[in-house]
């Protein structure tokens, strides 16, 4: 039996190679990602309307910075910004409880997961009931003598992004405590035992060992609710207030909406499309400068 | 080789007769008709299309929401003119208000949908109009029978009528006579109508009588929009007074299109209405008289007709919007066809379509629909005999005497969306003053004007 004598690739072939192999999935994200984007930006650089063609044109991204309402959607989301380290801090402490396993640890867990998972729109359907002036809450307050301060959360410009907030770290918390409580059981007991044996208090003991520990899953938590809070709330706008009242909780994914199916102006949409990208891609890089610091 | 070029030619020729005795045959080239698409149709009797043809109609419609029982109608009124017409099939695709618009865009911008289409009267229709997605509904129907036919005024463009009414609802206030009595207070007579401050003063009796005057429902904007269109109309002459804002030519801060926020404004501080407006939507605020919540409350003819089921009837009120304009529209009505059926471009039937429509309007059916909806059908054949309740009598009166006006409809979608909805949204949760929400519509106008050159050259252009 004759034996096929080695022979070398040409160096070309060897070259190419995985770039072959990456090609298909390439191709794919290509279609699926690259060529939607590369669309959005081409429209955002038309004048599309419902009555005529296309004219080429940098006015979308001039009526949209000249409009004080996408200003009050970037105001807006900059307020929902603030649940961040609110939905962190509250994120810990209960992943931190969880851990120690306080009597019905389990059913907690459970109850504090569950709401992550309920679709936004049964959410913020459930909180439009809770937060009405006749809802629940305003109940509750009044039937324990605080009728005072009872008001419409969500149909007060005042109060109308802080209720939402509240809906949102309702809803988003539980993936942070499932996060952060995926990483606790992954550390080495041993030492969190040290520390105790070294006369650590609780405080001490998760301050200066276990929260430094949890560094890694934190930052991922709050870059990626950095980025829903910008690029991820149209769900909780649309359902609870539609933007109202009168423009007090539109966000600039409503903005979108509202230009590119309600008032068809896509080429607006686009516009604001455009800028929603460019501030969530910072926030990406951001991130992965921080993990590139962080290995290094 | 002489012989196969002269067997080709008389092959060829052949060839060319035969194709254009085909071509002759064949359809109507879309926006360009034939002669025999001239209007032949009388009243529920279809005539174009010939028996052996096999015609389909795809039919989209919105109207249940207006007028509960509007559905079952149509199906009916499908299946009855299916059984008139063996060769036709007619499928009806109920449509969802929220996307009634953009779903008829998308269809126009492919060139493909259904043969009738609804949507709202004037702007919205107007819209499709300029965008060459129609073809007039007067091409069609003849005019004997047309003529019958109401509120044609608010689709009429360039002497065409480009969407066909079904029906007319207008708008009134709907009151609880026993706690008008209570509180002392005396309704106008049918052929009476209140001043503002006469309805102002009222409101302070029922409110010191303990009762909530008016219900109002405002989270998703349309409780304004419906002030709006009745207080909103009697600062103004014309609806073309209107237009001139739209277009930039007069101001909406001027007080004639906007100074009825501060009677709004005056409403809300002095407490007469509920506490919870903007906590629920507007039809929401729809049964609060017949829960016995609140004395006075909007009505349209449904609401209306619900309201006298739900409580005596012998209780139940109602009265025109208050007086408070001096402008020449401070008396018209404001009832309208809501929505419009219109005859798209691309379709392949569009006598059949109108035969369709006008079979709606035939007696038989005019009659059915009342049966169906209690709503009055727009058509003045109608037999307002039928109609035996002394309210839902005198509605109709109202509602077919005089010129009727809907301002919302004389608007730009946008600007109402921008404008018109979050105006009135500001002076119900109080976030702002009569003047701020003068501003908000004035922004609107401006950022539509700016951002939709094409169709703010169709509204400059349009002669009203």
């Amino acid at each position: 039996m004759a034996v096929k004598p080695f022979t070398r690739q040409p160096k070309l072939f060897r070259t190419l190679e995985p770039y072959l192999y990456l090609a298909p999935a390439t191709l794919f994200l290509i279609v699926v990602f690259f060529y939607p984007i590369v669309q959005v930006i081409r429209l955002s650089f038309m004048q599309m309307e419902a009555v005529g063609g296309p004219i080429v044109s940098l006015g979308n991204y001039q009526l949209v910075f000249e409009d004080p309402v996408f200003w009050r959607g970037v105001k807006n989301n900059g307020e929902l910004l603030l649940t961040v380290p609110i939905m962190t801090v509250l994120g810990l402490i209960l992943a931190i409880l969880l851990f120690e396993r306080v009597v019905g640890w389990k059913i907690y867990r459970t109850m504090i997961f569950m709401p992550s998972i309920l679709a936004v729109p049964t959410v913020g359907l459930a909180f439009v009931y809770l937060l009405g002036m006749n809802g629940i809450l305003n109940t509750l307050l009044r039937g324990i003598g605080l009728g005072a301060i009872t008001r419409e959360w969500i149909g007060n410009a005042t109060w109308v992004i802080p209720a939402i907030g509240l809906v949102i770290i309702y809803r988003e918390v539980g993936f942070g405590v499932i996060l952060f409580l995926a990483r606790l059981m992954s550390l080495d007991q041993e030492i969190l035992e040290a520390a105790e044996i070294d006369g650590a208090n609780w405080w001490q003991k998760h301050t200066y060992v276990t929260i430094p520990q949890l560094g890694a899953v934190i930052e991922f938590f709050v870059i990626v609710e950095f980025i829903t809070m910008l690029s991820w709330v149209f769900g909780y706008v649309y359902t609870m207030t539609s933007g109202g009242p009168s423009f007090a909780s539109t966000v600039m994914e409503f903005y979108i909406w509202k230009h590119a199916f309600a008032f068809r102006t896509p080429g607006m949409a686009a516009a604001v499309a455009v800028i929603l990208l460019i501030i969530t891609t910072v926030f990406i890089f951001l991130q992965l400068r921080i993990r590139h610091q962080r290995l290094d | 080789m002489k012989t196969t070029a002269l067997r080709l030619m008389t092959l060829l020729l052949v060839l060319t007769f035969l194709v254009s005795a085909c071509a002759k045959a064949t359809n109507v080239t879309p926006g360009a008709f034939p002669v025999e698409a001239k209007p032949t149709a009388t009243q529920g009797m279809p005539t174009a299309a010939p028996p052996e043809e096999k015609i389909e109609l795809t039919v989209w419609y919105w109207g249940d929401p207006d007028a509960p029982g509007a559905d079952k109608w149509l199906a009916e009124t499908a299946d009855k003119y299916m059984a008139m017409k063996p060769n036709l099939k007619i499928t009806i695709v109920t449509q969802d208000g929220s996307t009634l618009f953009s779903a008829l865009q998308t269809a126009a911008s492919s060139n493909s949908g259904p043969d009738i289409a609804s949507q709202w009267a004037t702007g919205p229709v107007l819209s499709f109009v300029w965008s060459n997605a129609l073809v007039p509904v007067s091409d069609f129907v003849p005019a004997d029978e047309l003529k019958h036919w109401l509120n044609l005024n608010e689709n009429t463009y360039n002497g065409k009528v480009w969407g066909a009414s079904l029906y007319i609802v207008g708008v009134y206030f709907i009151y609880n006579k026993d706690m008008f009595q209570t509180a002392g207070v005396t309704p106008p007579g049918p052929n009476e109508r209140w001043s503002w401050d006469q309805f102002m003063a009222a409101c302070e009796k029922l409110k010191a009588s303990g009762v909530v005057p008016f219900a109002l429902g405002d989270s998703d904007g349309y409780g304004g929009a419906w002030f709006f269109s009745t207080l909103g109309m009697q600062g103004l002459d014309s609806t073309d007074e209107l237009r001139q804002a739209v277009i930039g030519k007069a101001s909406f801060k001027d007080a004639k299109y906007t100074g009825f926020y501060k009677l709004l404004d005056d409403m809300v501080k002095k407490g007469y209405l509920n506490s919870d407006v903007m906590s629920i939507q507007h039809a929401q605020a729809f049964v609060r008289v017949s829960q016995g919540t609140a004395a006075m409350q909007w009505g349209i003819d449904g609401v209306i007709k619900q309201t006298l089921k739900d409580m005596d009837p012998a209780k139940v009120g109602v009265m025109r919007v208050p007086k408070w304009g001096t402008g020449k529209m401070a008396d018209y009505g404001d009832a309208t066809q809501s929505t419009s059926y219109l005859i798209t471009k691309w379709s392949k039937h569009p006598q059949e379509a109108a035969d369709f429509i006008a079979f709606w309007h035939s007696q038989e059916r005019l009659n059915a629909w009342y049966a169906a909806t209690g709503v009055v059908p727009a058509d003045d054949r109608f037999d307002i005999n039928l109609v035996t309740d002394p309210v839902m009598k005198q509605v109709i009166t109202w509602n077919i005497t005089g010129t009727q006006v809907w301002l919302e409809n004389w608007i730009p979608g946008q600007v109402d969306g921008d404008g018109d909805l979050p105006a009135g949204q500001l002076i119900f949760s109080q976030g702002g003053t009569p003047d701020a929400a003068a501003d908000i519509w004035e922004r609107a106008a401006d950022s539509w004007r700016k951002q939709n050159p094409k169709e703010l050259e169709n509204w400059t252009n349009w002669q009203q």
